[in-house]
């Protein structure tokens, strides 16, 4: 008896034995082992609450196949990503380039790096005004293949014609625009060539120093070469959930920003250091913007930087900057988290005639919210019910009243960096949907997940948006980079009769893009202000006659703050048409749409 | 955070609440908590809906369904939940501090104050004054805010967040001075824990690839002899590569500077199982199991080690325990059902 216990026993507890070292798990503690690619925080989404059902008016359609915009924008390999470069894609941009009053388009493009790919450049397209658009990138002398990240566009020369600045990798290039449908390129002799490899990404006009012209920011990214980082699946530590993806940004090495002065005679002049921009710790700065985010009337830079702390550059109004971003409350979330800045939008979502900020992130993320509550600003994400949705990586993204109702609405788009994790993962899908919050007012968002038509629902890899009236119909359509796909154009149809008015600036004391100016319109006991920019969404270049959504009002009073400093008001200016307003003379243009 | 809710769970557990459950109760409540130890909130929520299905009126599911309805950002559920709790176990200041971060999580600020505020000076948390003096700035009281985040930067020292938000708070006041100061605090533990991440990461991929030499080196980065929670990480991180001799040393230095981490005591405990060494695993165990006597993995591989120990009479009603935790481990049933049947035999 005794003997067949002890064999029992031995053979039982060498059985639990394996049992246990095969099943038995460690307690852990709370420092997460996070993938060393962007932050992603695992931020669970919050509860949707009940619809308003309240109906919105705005119905979209991607129209961008009959209008002519067929061919795809190449960025690396169609079905990976090997590298980071490969992975942030670009930046478009609505543009006047023949000053004719209709929207062109520029789409950027990126290359492979096997090799050239035909058709692959940046594209130039005019508009018919009938919808449609021809291709006039060759006519333009604007074909170029490369790895093309992002756009500005601005009249740097102040000859009344929008000229072109692009950043990429590994050298950025300035277009002037020679009025006659052709750019020629002039980085070199505008000084803005640079040595060795950089891969530029934001870009802005701005003019800091209130001389009347354009000078240049210009956020950095990464310090990027081919053959210094190791591909998909060479470096364990580089993977998300566990599946092998490219490398970075973190355990890269970032890049500071720079700022050229412009000289007034074609030629720029690096002034990062004087001004204070090149002495910031460098961040993974992706989109930049610049507006008078503080209302002293001197431009000021805001940054979003990937996985590292956003930076904002206070403007003290004698040439040179200080950052702010984490006084201002801009830099990290409420937590004090930096996140995966990708793209910025500007505007006034609560209307009490401030710049308020929207800033996009990575998948398991909220989008930030941050309300400009004068000198400060309030991370107001959740409490604004932005926190239901952290599904997706969110790029280009706009603060713009897509339903006319005068309450402006948000909207972004989406999509993954790591082709490979959907097939592992499938609660990750590479192509994803765009997303659009409506304003509910009150500082409350909802977002509508099919009822804005169905173009908000198609999935693609999006990156770079710009926001803007193509089709001159009292509304704004959205234009979208997809990666590998043709574009899309975004047409929107509002219904209801609401009533909006758009707003046209021409410096001559400021620069004459009057890139800088804030106007703050007053209209049914509502104060919307909204920024002239030359830079938006994700690296991407926006239409700069302002739209206002005016709701049930008629009239608006409008107020400007040009660049210069000067202000000035117009009252009563009639709804459903725009106007151009020249700095120093009032409404000098009206133009009634047909809608 | 996850300690500090996993924390709260024991404590809320060891509530005199009615002692005659179901099996299956307590087995889900065991595989609940375990899972929300190794955050999986979704599965865990499932456990608890299933013990609350066996037993709707057990007030520790209802808390445990509650809590972990919060971590899944299902607020509203979460809050009926802890209304659970009061209606069936009364008042608890457990529950007046969740259901004050939910009111401060639905912009609630005045009700957030009122409740974490009457919990305050006991607190059941030690981040209940932050969320306080959070609730104090949503409302717009800076002076009261600064005033109790002042003292959860005294209670929760190295947590970024508070400093971030102390700083952020005095350069809503004007105080210049005190914001650079908290902003240089954020920055300094903000930096460390993010410098903490990366060496982990290094240490794990050298112990995956490297040499043992070399990766000692680059996992001796997540050596502080002075911080428990790196310590426990570093010991874990060598016990995940198997390393379990290198995991010793910063795992008892652990719980030498921190008694009550259950983490600690429980991978030290495993460690010397590893190692073969029951019973100097036994003593380090039943510490663990005293801190959280409803986690499985700590009262099994108690109950293993007793075993192997050959105290099998001491083994039996660990392992009854374990089993009762996790009724569908196989071969936990099948030991016990050997023990028991070598009793009867004897």
């Amino acid at each position: 008896m005794l003997s067949c216990i002890i064999v029992l026993n031995a053979m039982t507890r060498r059985e639990f034995l394996a049992f246990l070292a095969a099943g038995t798990a460690v307690a852990r503690v709370s420092h997460a082992q996070e993938s060393s690619g962007m932050a992603s925080r695992g931020v669970k989404p919050q509860p949707r609450g009940k619809p308003s059902g309240l109906p919105f008016h705005a119905r979209f359609t991607d129209v961008a196949a009959s209008a002519g915009l067929r061919t795809p924008v190449i960025y690396g390999p169609p079905d990976r990503m090997d590298y980071i470069l490969e992975s942030m894609g670009c930046g478009v941009a609505f543009l006047d380039y023949d000053n004719d009053g209709w929207l062109d388009i520029f789409l950027l493009s990126g290359t492979r790096r096997e090799g050239p790919v035909e058709g692959a450049s940046n594209r130039l397209y005019k508009n018919n005004r009938d919808g449609t658009f021809t291709d006039m990138t060759a006519k333009a002398g604007l074909l170029r293949q490369g790895w093309a990240c992002g756009v500005t566009v601005g009249d740097y020369n102040n000859d009344g014609r929008d000229d072109i600045f692009i950043t990429g990798w590994p050298q950025n290039i300035l277009y002037r625009n020679n009025g006659d449908g052709t750019f020629t390129d002039v980085t070199a002799a505008a000084g803005l060539l640079h040595s060795g490899n950089r891969w530029g990404t934001g870009c802005t006009w701005v003019d800091y120093d209130r001389d009347g012209r354009l000078d240049l920011f210009v956020s950095n990214y990464l310090v990027f070469d081919f053959e210094k980082i190791p591909p998909t699946g060479k470096d364990p530590r580089c993977n998300f959930k566990g599946v092998p993806v490219n490398c970075g940004p973190r355990g890269l090495v970032p890049e500071r920003p720079m700022l050229y002065h412009n000289n007034g005679d074609g030629t720029f002049t690096d002034v990062s250091a004087h001004s204070g921009i090149g002495a910031v710790t460098p961040g993974f700065g992706l989109t930049a913007v610049a507006a008078d985010l503080d209302g002293d009337g001197w431009q000021d830079i805001y940054v979003a930087c990937d996985s590292t702390p956003s930076l904002l550059f206070h403007n003290r109004g004698d040439g040179t900057f200080v950052e702010q971003g984490m006084q201002s409350g801009l830099a990290v979330n409420e937590d004090g988290n930096e996140q995966a800045g990708m793209g910025i939008a500007i505007g006034d979502f609560d209307l009490d005639g401030r710049l308020d900020v929207l800033k996009t992130h990575f998948s398991e993320d909220t989008a930030a919210l941050y309300r400009n509550a004068g000198r400060l600003f309030d991370d107001v994400t959740l409490r604004s019910g932005l926190g239901v949705e952290t599904r997706y990586v969110s790029w280009g993204n706009g603060i713009n009243d897509l339903d006319n109702d005068g309450l402006p609405d948000l909207f972004w788009v989406t999509g993954s960096t790591f082709p490979e994790v959907e097939r592992k993962h499938p609660e990750f899908p590479h192509k994803t949907p765009r997303v659009l919050f409506r304003n509910l007012g009150g500082g409350r968002f909802e977002e509508l997940l099919d009822a804005a038509g169905p173009a908000i629902t198609e999935a693609h890899a999006s990156r770079g948006v710009a926001f803007g009236d193509f089709d001159n119909d009292g509304d704004l359509d959205i234009l979208i980079m997809n990666i590998n796909e043709p574009p899309s154009l975004l047409r929107n149809d509002v219904s209801g009769g609401a009533h909006w008015l758009k707003v046209k600036l021409v410096g001559t004391r400021s620069n004459a893009s009057a890139i800088g100016a804030v106007v703050t319109a007053v209209y049914g006991g509502r104060r919307q202000a909204q920024a002239v920019m030359a830079s938006s969404g994700y690296i991407s270049s926006g239409d700069r006659r302002l739209h206002f959504g005016l709701g049930e009002a008629s009239t608006a009073d409008l107020e400007i703050a040009w660049p210069s400093g000067a202000r000035e008001q117009v009252k009563g200016v009639q709804s459903d048409q725009l106007v151009t307003v020249k700095e120093g003379t009032g409404v000098v243009d009206r133009k009634r749409f047909s809608s | 955070m996850i300690r500090t809710l996993a924390s709260l769970l024991l404590i809320a557990a060891g509530i005199c609440w009615a002692q005659t459950q179901q099996p299956s109760v307590e087995a889900h409540l065991g595989r609940g908590t375990q899972l929300m130890q190794d955050r999986l909130f979704e599965a865990a929520a499932t456990e608890f809906e299933q013990a609350l299905t066996a037993n709707p009126t057990d007030p520790r599911a209802h808390f445990q369904f509650a809590a972990c309805l919060l971590a899944l950002g299902r607020n509203d559920e979460a809050r009926s939940q802890f209304e659970q709790v009061r209606k069936l176990a009364g008042e608890s200041r457990y529950v007046t501090y969740y259901l004050g971060r939910l009111d401060l999580l639905s912009n609630d600020y005045a009700s957030a104050i009122k409740r974490l505020g009457s919990v305050a000076d006991d607190p059941p948390a030690p981040d209940t004054a932050f969320y306080l003096g959070v609730a104090n700035i949503s409302s717009g009281d800076v002076p009261t805010g600064i005033k109790w985040l002042e003292r959860a930067a005294k209670l929760l020292p190295r947590d970024y967040r508070v400093h971030y938000r102390l700083a952020r708070a005095y350069t809503s006041a004007g105080r210049d001075q005190d914001a650079d100061r908290e902003f240089t605090l954020y920055t300094q533990f903000r930096d460390a824990h993010k410098t903490t991440e990366k060496d982990a990461r290094d240490c794990t991929a050298a112990l995956q690839t490297g040499p043992p030499a070399a990766a000692r080196e680059v996992c001796h980065r997540v050596f502080d002899p002075n911080d428990p929670e790196k310590l426990t990480l570093l010991g874990q991180l060598f016990g995940d590569a198997g390393a379990f001799e290198d995991a010793l040393d910063p795992l008892k230095r652990a719980v030498q500077l921190d008694p009550k981490s259950f983490e600690a005591w429980h991978n030290l405990g495993l460690t010397y199982f590893r190692l073969q060494r029951y019973a100097e695993a036994r003593a380090r165990l039943e510490t663990a199991v005293n801190l959280r006597p409803e986690f499985y993995g700590s009262v099994v591989l108690l109950g293993a080690t007793l075993y192997m120990l050959g105290d099998d009479a001491a083994a039996l009603p660990v392992l009854e325990h374990a089993h009762r935790l996790n009724p569908a481990d196989a071969q936990t049933a099948d030991v016990l059902g050997k023990l028991r049947a070598g009793r009867q035999k004897k």
